[in-house]
């Protein structure tokens, strides 16, 4: 019972936990005209078409400077502001206010500040670089079609628009659009990477990369994003120049030959040493899913490899 | 899905077809090994609501052994639902009238009586013989043991072996069997 009263009282510390328990003192009971009311305007709110998103910006309580200053913070980064402004201010957006400017009669319209351009193009190339960089580093063994297949995943306007919206940018964006396209939430990221390769250095923007956009991988199929063509050919090829031995595939199971649900297992061999085995609907297609089974654990993507690490340090600007 | 992916789960839910030859084989005993394979408890996937179950074809239903004098004295009881419509079969009229009906009315009745029976029995294919169509047998990849070995008759053996089997005792000639 002690117990209780002590989390009654301090429940009631907090001030606005106890407007809520004094509201109603003084009658004991709702009065009878309060649910038919909010009933009726829940059903005229469903009635309504779809209403258009709201644009945060627009409440009267907002303030852009403390939101730039607690996206700086949230994250523990060390963004220049004034690069920051600028990484999310779209060209569209200051258009957009010459435009507006010149309809309310200003002859020479002007609206000073720069738009994130620059930031855009530098962010873009130095985010693939280290991503590439990065990829390089923990999947070793991956050949170089391998390593672009997943950095043309990550670059993807989806991976970073997902990456950028996470962040909460979708409502500091400075643009002309509303709401805010899965486009410019892509260039925002890079912007950002861009402005922060410029406020500390390069190497600080490539954690940054890792930890938001790099991560997007960690929850991932890799041989979705990514498989061979040609898998057997390509198999021979690693094991023969490895070990200077061709592989053969055996027929080491099936089931329900003359059915519908009929199944081979194939087994893929170097030298009478077995390499691993795959399942499939025809010979052909379980062929291709051993030496599929067989790269994906030498490239380090098979489900039962060691995951993708998040925390290397890498050095871009060496 | 990745074709990795797709042939795991292909893998997984692949359904086997066994073959058990029940020359000799208690029946009763035998529907509880065949009901393992059929509903497919052998599977560490198993559930009872997902389908895993495999095929099993039984083989030489004619030759299948009961216990004692079960024969003669085992009843299988049928009601026309009409009055007076009742009857009951003996297993050696039953046999001989239906030589796959005691192995299959065994496995049924080892299964619970779940809305599932009904389908798993579809999985089982019982021929009084080893007259197997050539299509179902391709299909076959695996033998469940049987659960005795098949006796080895002393009428089956030819003569020539017959004799060279070693005697205790050698009969004078002049002795009198009957």
């Amino acid at each position: 019972m002690n117990g209780l009263q002590l989390y009654l009282q301090s429940l009631l510390n907090i001030k606005h936990i106890y407007n809520v328990l004094t509201a109603n003192v003084g009658y004991r009971y709702i009065k009878r005209w309060v649910s038919p009311t909010q009933k009726e305007i829940t059903r005229r709110k469903r009635r309504l078409p779809a209403q258009p998103e709201s644009k945060r910006s627009n409440f009267i309580e907002w303030n852009r400077n403390s939101e730039i200053y607690a996206f700086n913070t949230r994250l523990s980064e060390k963004f220049d502001t004034e690069k920051l402004n600028q990484a999310f201010t779209h060209k569209s957006y200051i258009l957009d206010e010459l435009k507006k400017q010149q309809e309310m009669g200003i002859e020479e319209p002007k609206f000073d500040i720069s738009h994130n351009e620059e930031y855009i193009e530098k962010g873009r190339e130095i985010t693939s670089e280290i991503v590439k960089k990065y990829l390089k580093k923990s999947l070793p063994r991956l050949p170089e079609v391998g390593i672009t297949a997943l950095h043309d995943y990550l670059m993807s306007e989806q991976m970073l628009a997902t990456a950028s919206s996470h962040i909460g940018t979708k409502d500091i964006i400075l643009t002309s659009e509303h709401p805010v396209s899965q486009q410019t939430l892509a260039q925002t990221f890079v912007a950002l990477v861009g402005a922060l390769a410029e406020s500390v250095n390069v190497d600080h923007a490539s954690a940054f990369v890792r930890d938001f956009l790099i991560v997007g991988l960690a929850n991932k199929d890799l041989t979705e994003i990514w498989c061979p063509t040609k898998p057997f050919e390509l198999l021979n090829d690693v094991i023969s120049a490895e070990r200077k031995i061709s592989i053969e595939a055996r027929l080491i199971g099936q089931a329900g030959k003359n059915t519908i649900l009929s199944v081979y297992h194939v087994g893929i061999y170097a030298n009478k040493e077995y390499l691993g085995s795959g399942f499939g609907e025809t010979i052909a297609e379980a062929k291709d899913v051993a030496a599929i089974n067989i790269l994906a654990q030498i490239y380090g993507l098979h489900h039962t490899s060691q995951p993708l690490r998040f925390n290397e340090e890498l050095n871009v600007s060496a | 899905m990745s074709l990795l992916r797709k042939g795991q789960q292909w893998g997984t839910f692949a359904c086997v077809w066994h073959i058990f030859d029940a020359t000799w084989q208690d029946p009763f005993k035998s529907a509880h090994l065949i009901k393992k394979y059929l509903m497919g408890l052998h599977k560490p996937i198993y559930h009872p609501l997902n389908q895993c179950g495999d095929h099993v074809i039984v083989i030489n239903s004619k030759e299948i052994a009961l216990r004692g004098d079960h024969w003669q004295k085992r009843v299988y009881f049928h009601h026309t639902g009409y009055h007076g419509g009742a009857t009951w079969t003996l297993a050696w009229e039953l046999h001989s009238k239906d030589p796959t009906m005691i192995i299959k009315k065994a496995i049924y009745s080892a299964m619970d009586g779940t809305l599932q029976r009904r389908f798993t029995m579809q999985r089982l294919h019982i021929f009084p013989d080893d007259n197997v169509p050539k299509e179902m047998l391709e299909n076959v990849s695996n033998q469940i043991k049987q659960l005795r070995p098949v006796p080895n008759r002393l009428y089956e053996i030819p003569q020539e072996e017959r004799d060279k089997i070693p005697r205790l005792i050698q009969y004078p000639s002049d002795y009198q069997l009957k």
